[in-house]
This record gives C-alpha cells, structure tokens and sequence, in this order.
C-alpha cells in the first residue's frame, strides 16, 4: 500500500510539472516550440508509463497480470521511461 | 474482323506513302571550296610511298591527273620496298594510275605476293597482296584468293577487314562466285549508325564510312549487281561524308575522294543536288528562277531534263502552276515563274530531275520567295473634333512628298491618318508584315511606335487620341515627327516616310517635369535584404520564474514521499543493487550529457553499454527481490 501512495505521490508530481510547463505555454508563449512539446510530452508520457505501471503492481489486479511481477513491470517502466527520455532529450534542443 | 484488319492495311499503306513522300533531301556536297581544300591536301610532295599512293589515287578519282607524273613515278620506284607486300600495294596502284609508269617485277617480288594470299594472311595483308597483283599485272588464282578471304574474313569481323575484303574481291575475276563476299555489304549497312535520320555512318568514323561507300560501288560495278543500298540510305551516307569539311590527314582526304568519285560515277546509284542560284527567290526585275544540277562533286549535269512537278502557294495552299519544263541556258536551267503573274509571297515547288535512271535524290522541294514593290495611295491626314462639332480637316498627301503644316492632337482634337497598299504591278491590295506609325519628339528624342491596323475594307487607320496616349508618350508636348514605316519579307521596297509634322499638347498637369530618358542599363536601387527576425523572447525574470515553479513540484514530491514512508531502509548493500542504482544514475547523467553535447550515435552507443549493465544488475537485484518476497 505504502509503495501504491509513494507512486501516487510521483503521479501528481508529473500532472502538476505537464500542468505548469501547459500554462506557461499559454501564458507567455509557444517560443521555443520544441522545447515546450519535449517537456509537455515528458510530463504526459511518464504519467501514462507511471499508470502503467501502478495498475500492474496493484495487488487487486493480480488475477489479470499472471505472468508480469511487479518486479517485470518495474523493469518494463524503467525501460520504457528510458527510451521516452531517450527522445525527449533529442527533441528539446 | 475483316473490316478492321482492312482498315490497318489502308492506315499503314497512307503512312508509307506519306513517307515517301517527305523523301530526304541531301544535305551536304562538296562544292567548289570543299575540292579546292581536298585537292590542296592531295597536293602535298609525297613523303612516302603510302603518301604518293593516297595522292595519286585520290586526285584521280576526283578526275584531277598528278601534275608531274614522271617526277612521281620516279618516287614511287626509288622508295618502294620489295620485301614489303603494303609498300607494293601502294606501289602497284599508284602506278597503275599514271600513263606510262611501267616496272618489271622480280620472281622473288611475285613468290613473295603470290604467298602473301593464304588463309594464314590477315585480310589486310591478302588485300594488298591481290591489289599488288592485280596493280602490277600478274597473273593470280581468284579462285583460291577467293577461298583464302572468304575463310579469313569468317574469323575477322572488323568493318575495317571486310570494307577490305569487298576491294579484294573487286580486283578477282568475275568467273569465281563473288557472291558471298556481296553480300557482305548489305551485312555492313545494317552495321551504321543512323543520326538523327540525317546521317549514316560507322561507329569508327568518317574516314571508314567513305571506304566502305567506295569499296561497296567498286565491287558493285565489277559484278554488275545493285549494291544492298536504298536510295535514303545512300542520301544518308552521303550527308555524313561530306560533312567533314577539315581534312586533316591524308588518310581522309584520300578516303572521301574516293567516295565522292564512287558516288559521282558508278552504274547503279546517281545522286544529284539541285542548287538554286543565288537566294530562290523571283520578282519583276528578276523573274526567272535559275537552278544548277551538279553531282556530289559539283560537276554540271547537263544531259538532263528538269521538270516542275508543281507550284503551289503556301498562304493559300492553291495550286498556281503544273507541269512545266525548265529550259536550259547555259549552265542553268531557268523558268519564268512572273509569265503566271503570282502574288507575292512563298511558293513551294516541286521539281523533278530526269535523264538517267541511276539518279537519286532527283526529285526536291524548294521555297521560293515572290517579292514585289508596295506602294502607298490614298494617305489622308485629318484633325477630327472630338466634339465632331466641326467637320474634320483632310489633307491629302503623295508619297514620298511630306505634308505641308503641321497637324495638332490635343485635348479636343484628334489626330488621324488613313492610307491603302496596294502591289505596284498587280494593284493588288496588300497587307505587309509590318506598318508601323513612328513618332518621334523632336526636342526630347523620344520615339512612339504604334502599329496602323487595317478596317474591314483593307484600309489602314491610325488615330492619335492625347486622353488615350497619354501614358506611351509620358505627357510630353511638343512637335513630333511622323513616320511611317512599312516592311515585309516580300518587299523590294521597305518604307520609311516622313509624312508630317504633328503638334502634340497634352493637359498641363500630367507634364513631367524633365523628360527622364530611359536609360535602362543605369544600376538600379540597392535591394536590402531582410535578415528573417530572430522570434521574440520573453523577458529572462519570467523564464527564471517558472523555472522554478516546474521544479516546485520536485520538492512536493520529496516531501510527500518522506510523509508516505518510503522505505529507504529496506535498502540492502548488495552489489547488484549498487551497480544497477549507479548505472540508471549514470544513464540519467548520460542523458545530460546528450543534451548538452553528445549526437543520438554517440548516446545510443553508450547507452547501450550503461543499459546492458544496469539491466544485469537490474535483473538480479529484482530476481533477489522476488525471492524474498
């Protein structure tokens, strides 16, 4: 449960840095554009990977996950956090 | 299925019609310049004997004899070599041209030719050999030479060796079977390259081509069977050897007199070229069209009858003469074409050589040009009210004569000119080309050109409006002069009158206040280029500010994960463990890096070594974790 609430914790740190990064952008301006869709994408990339990975780890939904661990779906996050980034920090300039 | 099979047959035998109809026309000759160069370079003092050869020969078949022929045949002797079979072909042939030039023949010279001629012989060394044989007068089995070339050539299939076959062959008696070696020509002919439709040669140059041409005759005549040459292809060859007009080597030189006297004297293919005198063109002071017929080397053929098929008008496509017989005068053959009394312009006749039936190229299409002279009538020069209260004022004027006064356009009267063109010896109303109305400002230089365009009745108008014309002549007032200027292709006598003086006033307020002249190869102003602007960015203050509000929420988190209890404790020192957290920190620090300096090849080659040695440890530390679970 603890390991559930510290996940949550990491989820709304990413909606509220997605969030600020969005009225930024439409308060001061798009400039420079590429940056802004890097960060944006991060933010809303790595909560979607984030969600992944709580509904895997979730014990209510053990019978659904027969052959992922939460030790799987950690790694699984992991990997594909790497490779978001990976293209994050190629796009951001 | 009948139909339309017929209807093919009926579409295919039109086109080939039309084909022949569009026959090719020789494009190139040697006139009498061309001779002169070729001659000039046969000309040159023999060097050797190939040289004193290819002079010889060369100069006879364009019909010229050698100047000296004692001095030559004394050269030709004193350098000949004996043990030489290509030395005693050129020997025997440049002989046999000149009068009197006898030698006497060793028996060694003769074994040596005489076994020159084996199928162990190139074909070149069999071809000098039979020529040296023949040139000297000396008895050879054609039979057996036959057979030595034949079996030679199947193994050589260099154009080259099979042009030299054909002259071989030309010098064997006519009892043994040529025939295979005939048909070599027609094998030879497939073998040019056809350029353009225009030109026909070989591959390996000009100077092969004209031997071949020369070669293909040469046998041709000996054994009395048409070459395999159709009469385009011969145009076509034609065109490609005199069209070189550089002779640089003898060699060459040597190579296209040769053909040309092929092509001027053998007993099946005639070319002729039809050469108008002067530009084809025909008008009352010179009303006979005059032509020339000469062979390929300019010689006048005269034992002809030139014909004209037919004249017909290009602008009115009607037939104006038919059938109608040149007569000889002199060297030309002319005909009156102005008997018929033609409008002036393009004619396209048809014309027709006959006289042998060996002629090719006989029959051409030429354009001639009818001129005459114009004449101006009926120039009628008026000020018209614009109101039309008054009635408007004409004068008169007779070309070449310049209106007395001056005429005045300005802002309520109109300046107008009328006049017809009619042929001076017809009558015929005419529309030339070109009628132009030129005005020209006297002070300032300027000059305004309009075009007088005809009504309905074929009488040009040209009316001066200031309103209208104000912007052609940048308001400019002031006396212009008046021209009119006609011309045409078909005009002996182009125009340019000065009729009369106009005055021009335009309203003052459009005047300008100097009169710029257009100049336009003045440098024109500097373009200066926009740089793209960099886009505007916000103030540094607001960048910093939600910088670090963006990591606020870092701090959140920490925080509320400490609230949480994440359990740092249950963090055990194994060395999986240490080397998977420092390799995912080493990654993240990697990304770092690529952000600030690295390229994606770069990162992707270190990432690979960072990730495969954090997912081992990775791996094992989960592994470990599951256990313990």
């Amino acid at each position: 449960a603890g390991r559930l609430k510290a996940l949550d914790a990491f989820l709304l740190y990413v909606l509220l840095t997605g969030a600020l990064q969005f009225g930024y952008c439409l308060g001061v301006g798009t400039f420079p554009f590429n940056s802004f869709l890097s960060g944006f994408i991060s933010a809303v990339g790595s909560f979607i990977l984030g969600v992944c990975l709580r509904i895997q780890i979730n014990p209510q939904n053990k019978g659904e996950f027969q052959g992922i661990s939460p030790e799987r779906a950690f790694a699984d996050f992991l990997f594909a956090n790497t490779i978001l980034h990976l293209v994050v920090i190629n796009f951001v300039g | 299925s009948a139909g339309p099979r017929l209807r093919l047959e009926a579409a295919l035998s039109f086109l080939l019609l039309f084909a022949c109809a569009q026959a090719l026309v020789p494009s190139h000759r040697l006139d009498a310049r061309d001779l002169a160069r070729l001659r000039a370079v046969l000309e040159r003092p023999f060097t050797d004997v190939r040289a004193a050869f290819y002079s010889i020969v060369g100069l006879s078949s364009l019909g010229v004899r050698v100047a000296d022929e004692k001095a030559a045949c004394k050269f030709i002797k004193s350098h000949v070599d004996s043990s030489s079979v290509e030395s005693l072909f050129y020997a025997a042939q440049a002989m046999q041209v000149l009068s009197g030039c006898e030698v006497t023949i060793s028996n060694e010279t003769r074994e040596l030719l005489l076994a020159a001629v084996s199928e162990d012989s190139s074909v070149t060394q069999i071809f000098h050999a039979v020529g040296a044989l023949s040139g000297f007068g000396l008895p050879l089995a054609s039979q057996e030479a036959l057979s030595a070339l034949t079996a030679r050539l199947s193994k050589e299939e260099s154009v080259l060796a099979t042009i030299q076959a054909l002259e071989t062959a030309s010098y064997l008696s006519q009892q043994a079977d040529l025939s295979s070696i005939v048909e070599e020509i027609e094998d030879l002919v497939a073998r040019l390259d056809d350029l353009g439709g225009v030109y026909l040669q070989f591959e390996e140059g000009i100077e092969t081509t004209a031997l071949f041409v020369a070669a293909a005759y040469k046998l041709s005549d000996h054994v009395g069977t048409e070459p395999a040459i159709k009469e385009d292809q011969v145009i076509q060859l034609m065109n490609a050897i005199f069209s070189k007009k550089n002779f640089e080597t003898l060699s060459e030189a040597f190579s296209i007199a040769r053909a040309a006297g092929a092509l001027s004297q053998n007993r099946f293919h005639l070319p002729v070229i039809i050469v108008p005198d002067g530009p084809a063109a025909v008008s009352h002071h010179q009303p006979l069209l005059r032509l020339q017929v000469t062979n390929v080397m300019s010689q006048l053929l005269t034992q002809v009858s030139v014909k004209l098929d037919q004249a017909k008008s290009v602008s009115s496509k009607a037939t104006v003469l038919q059938q109608l017989p040149f007569t000889l005068s002199g060297d030309f053959f002319e005909l009156n074409f102005m008997n018929v009394k033609p409008a002036s312009g393009y004619y396209d006749f048809s014309i027709s050589v006959d006289g042998d039936k060996r002629f090719i190229a006989n029959k051409v299409e030429l354009k001639v040009k009818v001129s005459t002279e114009v004449g101006i009538t009926n120039v009628d020069l008026s000020t018209v009210d614009k109101d039309q209260s008054i009635a408007p004022k004409t004068t008169r004027v007779a070309y070449p004569a310049k209106a007395k006064g001056s005429f005045t356009a300005d802002s309520h009267q109109n300046f107008a000119l009328s006049f017809q063109l009619i042929d001076v010896n017809s009558g015929a109303e005419l529309i030339p080309h070109q009628t132009f109305v030129r005005l020209h400002n006297q002070k300032t230089g300027q000059e305004v050109v309009f075009v007088a365009e005809t009504d309905s009745k074929n009488v040009y108008k040209f009316e001066l409006d200031t309103s209208e014309r104000k912007t052609e002549f940048d308001s400019a007032s002031g006396t212009y002069t008046l021209y009119l200027i006609i011309g045409d292709a078909t005009l002996e006598n182009p125009i340019l009158w000065n009729v009369a003086d106009v005055v021009i006033t335009f309203p003052e307020e459009d005047a300008p206040s100097t009169v710029q002249s257009k100049n336009l190869f003045v440098p024109k102003p500097e373009i200066q280029h926009l740089f793209r602007e960099p886009e505007k960015r916000p103030p540094t203050v607001v960048s910093n500010t939600f910088t670090a509000l963006v990591l606020s929420p870092l701090l959140l988190l920490l925080i509320l994960w400490i609230k949480i209890g994440a359990n740092i404790s249950n963090f055990s020192f194994a060395p999986s463990t240490i080397v998977f957290h420092l390799g995912h920190a080493a990654m993240l620090g990697l990304m770092y890096v690529y952000w600030t300096q690295l390229n994606m090849f770069q990162t992707l080659k270190y990432l690979a070594i960072l990730g495969g040695i954090t997912f081992l440890a990775g791996n094992r530390m989960l592994a470990q974790k599951a256990v313990k679970r």
